[in-house]
């Protein structure tokens, strides 16, 4: 049962038909894990708490740079040298102290990620860097959880989400072997425009809506990739790669 | 034969006129691979991420057949 605090914060979408105050608790009802509190995890997290989503989980080991506030928009100059997920909490809180957000201040890996990952009913990989992309991508395909991804690099952007066993894994589009040579000699910064991350981040957060709500189509065998020079969105099949070494087994 | 070739992420400023993730239309010879393609089109392969052929993931030995639609990526791995 909404209150009728909750009624009026989010009115304007609970007179939709695919919401509802059903719908709208079912948001509440939802747990959603950010793995990244820098600019996808920054807008995802942001839209999700706008939203009702009710308990938000926050994973992130680092601390607030004067170089994130580019684009990293949970956090503002005053909190330089603060915790990524003390920061993000503080913004998440103040937008809508109705809902839960949970912090972990770690560095997601294959000891801690199936524990972590295992409350919540879908994650969002906000990250930066493919090693721990491949960790959340198996422990999302071991525990069946939805899993949003999304990527950027300069004025491009790309998301899919992965529903282990219905569609293609991470792996299945981005093996490790493809990747290791070009990475390794990937030296420096990846280049990243302003409004990038939050372009992928609020489509990942549209992803999540959807799948809580179970409405609308979510991008599953497919995805969505963002040119920001021209404004474009193109859509590409992906297929599961048999014999897949992280959801090959999968039905 | 005839394939379609797809470019993401800043590979398209390798090819001349080609734009991001528009169809460039291609004849190549009968068993033509994923990385002779590459050549073709003078990309080096270190800067290709990854490489689908009909939605699925390929190395660049894959041999492409008539009517195959090749989209090719930059690593884009930032957040």
């Amino acid at each position: 049962m909404l209150t009728e605090k909750q009624r009026a914060r989010y009115e304007r979408q609970i007179i939709l038909d695919e919401i509802g105050e059903e719908g709208q608790q079912r948001l509440a009802s939802g747990k959603v894990l950010v793995i990244g509190a820098g600019g996808l995890g920054s807008v995802s997290a942001l839209y999700m708490a706008a939203g009702g989503v009710g308990t938000i989980g926050i994973v992130d080991d680092q601390v607030v740079e004067l170089s994130n506030l580019q684009r990293q928009i949970l956090h503002n100059t005053d909190r330089i040298g603060t915790l990524k997920t003390t920061s993000a909490k503080l913004t998440l809180s103040a937008l809508n102290p109705d809902i839960s957000i949970d912090t972990y201040n770690v560095r997601l890996d294959e000891e801690n990620a199936a524990q972590i990952i295992s409350g919540y009913d879908i994650v969002v990989s906000a990250l930066d860097n493919q090693e721990t992309r491949y960790v959340v991508n198996s422990a999302c395909v071991s525990l069946r959880k939805p899993l949003v991804e999304g990527a950027v690099r300069g004025f491009s952007g790309l998301l899919m989400t992965i529903l282990p066993g219905k569609g293609p894994c991470y792996c299945c589009i981005f093996p490790k072997s493809s990747c290791d040579p070009y990475l390794t000699g990937l030296i420096g910064p990846i280049p990243v425009f302003t409004t990038t991350p939050g372009i992928i981040g609020i489509l990942q957060a549209q992803e999540v809506f959807k799948l809580l709500l179970k409405t609308g189509t979510p991008l599953v065998k497919e995805m969505l990739i963002y040119d920001g020079l021209t404004s474009s969105f193109y859509h590409q099949e992906v297929k599961r790669m048999p014999g897949c070494s992280c959801c090959g087994s999968l039905n | 034969m005839d394939v379609e070739v797809r470019v993401f992420g800043g590979l398209e400023n390798l090819i001349p006129g080609a734009r991001f993730g528009q169809d460039i239309p291609l004849e190549v010879q009968e068993g033509c691979s994923v990385g002779l393609l590459l050549n073709r089109l003078a990309i080096p392969q270190e800067k290709v991420f990854n490489m689908l052929v009909n939605g699925c993931h390929v190395t660049a030995d894959a041999i492409l057949k008539k009517g195959d639609r090749i989209s090719l990526f930059p690593a884009i791995g930032g957040g």
